[in-house]
């Protein structure tokens, strides 16, 4: 069977029944749409809140700290003597399974949803975030946005998008079973985000 | 204001006394109300079973009578045959002048509860009614027609009778034309499900704006045995 | 159970109390939460309005947003392959598979693989495969089809599950739902780290990216795409948006119109393959495109507007039909309104020609379709193809044009009112369908038009 076939029956086959609707389409009414109200921009302390909230609404734990070393004690107080793996180094797929907590950065947050965006070209092994049954992340107060509009073009404002992003809200979970709500099915059972706040600027705006 | 009946045939047929209270409220809110003789039927039940070309035939002798009224609005005690008529233009593709003139006849049919409350102005007939009773929203009515607070502005001043709402007063009541007897037993599963309700309730009646609705609940509370009554937004309006 | 048996699935259905009561609790859980979840947004209407518009777009320029879509995502180091129809695209996968050595296959769930009866074909091919969400997993082990768009072992009780994994993974009967999720963790963890393809769905493609986007709460979409070498993604050509940008409106709706959620837990967006050989992450990435039927349903706007289901479930749950019958009775893969309209579309309407009368037009679906498809009037577009096919019954098809003839004549209309009262009153009417259930008004005995002239 010949592949440019396919690809060429199947285009052909668009365009013409595309062309037979055309007639109806002139009778068809569009649908009208406002351009997109913007949502009004908060300041920096209240878009962390509004993070901290939502990540704690969607079954989350949320922590604010300020500075390196904080982050260090608060990782350290979390994964409480676990193994822990983290994404910026190699981990073998044994270490992976067995390890009790992964350790990654999030390259982004969003506000309006308690949302984290991990970006494979910068946390090489995001694996540690889904695999152990703790996932801690480390998000710079600065790096969150209020809206997923935001994200989503700042995700573009770069060269190309990276090979693999990842939104991440909240902990695995299910309602599978009679809608009863399970936590950590496949991926982590709990989430930790530390908020490091030692980096955001006067102005309080998203660095 | 003069208004044409549009009494539909189910309402002609099976449930005269909707006709008759739909005219007895619109004169007391000062119409006047002509019937012309050659009306049947919207062609509804065509339109719904897949017949577009019978449904069509019978649309356009609907426009064709209707057209002849010098009357400013036609009014109808029916939710689903009043959206039948501001649907009739879908079946007019081909044929553009037979689409404007479908088109005209919509803007000027109204469902009951609507003219009085939406073009009148009117929200108060003087009626009076002792008891509870409940709401049924019509799915064309409610959803084609957004009918949804006329009945009860109106309902809310009949002197009497208290208003209590069902949890699932927009829920269908199953009936849907042909599928009653398509899939009978669907139907009523369906049904059971709003007569739960409205025993919940505790009401001595239901009441709604359109007659197959309340021939399919009313079908069942009474072979239910139920004591609850079934009366007709009109009926209940036209109560002294 | 298959299509063409709906009534008698229906009325099976109907007898199962177990179900019923299933359904109910289901069904009106989900509907409670997407209402107050789309309450929660005030810009609710102009996001549907949004979405719809975007639809209309890509479905009205399919051919140039796919061919977009191929060249940025090729370019990006992904294989695209073009399926015309299941048969095809069976093929591909499983010979893609068998080229690389498969033996163990992990899935995630997809509506469009499920289209297509994938495990079957792999299996077929002697390859193991296994559905890794949780739903889908449950229902493999059952034998079963899903019955549900997003839920698809919603038709069973928490005892059903228990037992079944006591059976089938032999663990001891509990009725803790952790438990039993933790025993499918486990078990399922193994198959994952074994396994040599990973298949997904999509939810939505971009075109201007190249990047495939595709949503989950459980985290074995993510663990499908990311640990073994190859990753086969099945795509509907109808799948696309045209930017990224567009997501925002997307994301919005989708969770949200499914399970109530503002976000769903995990958003995967990938965009070709890794930069660096030892990067983590599949070596491959095949997408295949899926006809399968759909580039036919553009023939018309009220047809092409099926295509713009996001697939959120959100009209199977406020059916009353659906919440009556679930989902098995349709006999297809997609059941609810949104099969009821597609499935004859796919599969042929002489196949499926119940299914459009299976609905009493009440129009909830409409109401929270997300992207605004008017299934009411679809249902009736197909109606009016059945009858010009002539599919249905020629009793009814002449039932209808006697019908015409008396309501074209007004005598005739009064002169059979009277012959049918008389009938009612001498051998009563033979309307069993409906008195099987409810008592029948009868046909008054002065009419409303012979009470007018009287009291002229």
């Amino acid at each position: 069977m010949n592949i440019g076939d396919a690809r060429a029956e199947i285009m052909n086959s668009i365009r013409t029944h595309l062309a037979m609707s055309a007639p109806d389409d002139v009778l068809d009414a569009p649908f009208n749409t406002d351009p997109f109200k913007n949502s009004v921009p908060l300041a920096a302390q209240q878009v962390v809140q509004l993070f901290k909230r939502n990540v704690e609404l969607v079954d989350g734990h949320c922590l604010v700290v300020n500075g390196q070393s904080e982050v260090e004690e608060a990782v350290n107080r979390i994964a409480n003597g676990r193994g822990i793996a983290v994404s910026g180094s190699a981990v073998s797929k044994q270490d992976l399974f067995t390890v009790g907590v992964g350790v990654t950065g999030a390259q982004a947050g969003i506000a309006e949803t308690g949302t984290l965006v991990l970006d494979s070209s910068v946390e090489r092994n995001r694996l540690v975030s889904l695999v152990p049954p703790i996932h801690i992340a480390i998000l710079d107060a600065s790096k969150i946005f209020l809206t997923l509009g935001e994200t989503l073009a700042a995700l573009q404002s770069g060269a190309e998008l990276s090979p693999a992003i990842t939104f991440i809200t909240g902990p695995s979970r299910t309602a599978d079973i009679e809608l009863t709500l399970a936590l950590g099915v496949h991926g982590p059972q709990e989430l930790y985000v530390i908020i490091n706040e030692g980096t955001i600027t006067n102005q309080g705006a998203p660095a | 204001m003069k208004v044409s009946l549009f009494v539909t045939c189910l309402v002609d047929q099976l449930w005269s006394s909707v006709g008759t209270s739909c005219v007895a409220v619109l004169r007391r809110a000062g119409c006047e109300v002509e019937f012309d003789e050659r009306q049947t039927c919207c062609g509804q039940p065509a339109f719904n079973t897949g017949y577009r070309d019978e449904a069509r035939l019978v649309a356009k002798r609907f426009i064709e009578i209707f057209a002849e009224s010098k009357a400013q609005a036609i009014v109808s005690p029916s939710g689903s045959c009043t959206a039948m008529v501001h649907h009739f233009a879908e079946l007019f593709g081909d044929e553009p002048e037979w689409r404007e003139r479908a088109a005209a006849i919509a803007a000027r049919t109204h469902e009951l509860s609507s003219f009085l409350v939406r073009v009148l102005g009117v929200d108060d007939v003087g009626a009076s009614w002792q008891g509870r009773l409940t709401w049924h929203d019509a799915c064309h009515g409610l959803r084609d027609l957004n009918i949804k607070s006329e009945p009860r502005k109106l309902i809310g001043n009949v002197r009497g009778a208290e208003l209590v709402e069902i949890e699932n007063a927009e829920a269908c009541c199953g009936f849907g034309g042909t599928f009653s007897v398509k899939y009978p037993e669907i139907s009523v599963a369906i049904l059971d499900q709003k007569i739960e309700a409205i025993e919940r309730a505790n009401v001595q009646a239901v009441v709604s704006g359109d007659a197959s609705c309340l021939m399919q609940i009313g079908g069942r509370l009474s072979r239910k045995g139920s004591k609850v009554r079934v009366m007709h937004l009109a009926e209940l309006l036209n109560h002294r | 159970m298959n299509t063409e048996t709906f009534a008698e699935n229906a009325k099976a259905a109907l007898n199962d109390a177990q179900l019923r009561g299933a359904l109910r609790k289901a069904t009106t859980l989900f509907g409670i939460r997407r209402r107050e979840a789309a309450a929660s947004l005030s810009n609710w209407e102009d996001l549907r309005n949004e979405a719809r518009a975007i639809k209309d777009d890509v479905l009205l320029h399919l051919d140039r947003y796919l061919e977009a879509f191929v060249s940025k995502a090729e370019s990006r180091g992904a294989k695209v392959h073009w399926a015309r129809d299941a048969a095809e695209a069976n093929l591909i996968i499983c010979r893609l598979s068998v080229e690389r050595g498969a033996r163990n296959v992990v899935k995630s769930k997809s509506m469009t693989t499920e289209e297509i009866h994938l495990n079957a074909a792999l299996e077929g091919a002697g390859m193991r495969v296994v559905e890794t969400d949780l739903g889908e997993y449950i229902i493999q082990l059952a034998g079963e089809t899903p019955s549900h768009i997003i839920a698809p072992a919603i038709h069973k009780t928490k005892r059903q599950v228990a037992e079944l994994f006591t059976t089938e993974l032999g663990i001891p009967p509990t009725d803790d739902v952790g438990q039993l999720t933790s025993t499918a963790r486990h078990t399922l963890r193994e198959r994952f780290a074994s396994a040599d393809v990973g298949i997904s769905g999509v939810n939505f493609g971009i075109a201007e990216t190249g990047t495939i986007v595709i949503v989950e709460n459980e985290g074995n979409i993510r663990m499908t795409t990311s640990l073994p070498r190859t990753h086969i993604a099945v795509m509907g050509i109808e799948k696309l948006l045209p930017r990224f940008a567009d997501l925002d409106v997307f994301l919005k709706l989708l969770p949200r119109s499914g399970t109530g959620q503002a976000l769903s837990t995990y958003q995967s967006f990938i965009t070709g393959t890794k930069r660096n050989a030892d990067d983590e992450g599949p070596d491959e990435l095949h997408i295949i495109l899926l006809d399968n039927g759909r580039s036919r349903m553009l023939a018309h706007p009220v047809t092409r507007q099926s295509l713009a289901c996001i697939r959120c479930g959100a009209c199977l749950n406020v059916c009353p039909v659906y919440q009556q019958i679930g989902g098995h009775a349709y006999g297809s893969v997609y059941p609810g309104p949104i099969g009821a309209v597609i499935t004859p579309q796919l599969i042929g309407i002489e196949k499926a020609a119940q299914l459009p009368y299976a609905s009493s037009l009440c129009g909830a679906c409409r109401e929270v379709c997300p992207v605004k498809i008017d299934i009411p009037r679809l249902l009736l577009h197909l109606r009016g193809e059945i009858n010009q096919q002539r599919t249905n019954h020629r009793k009814e098809r002449w039932a209808f044009r006697l019908w015409a003839a008396i309501m074209l004549r007004p005598w005739l209309y009064e002169k059979t009112a009277v012959a049918a009262r008389l009938m009612q009153r001498w051998f009563g009417l033979p309307l069993q369908a409906w008195t099987s259930g409810r008592d029948l008004r009868p046909i008054e005995e002065e009419s409303f038009r012979e009470h007018w002239r009287r009291s002229r």
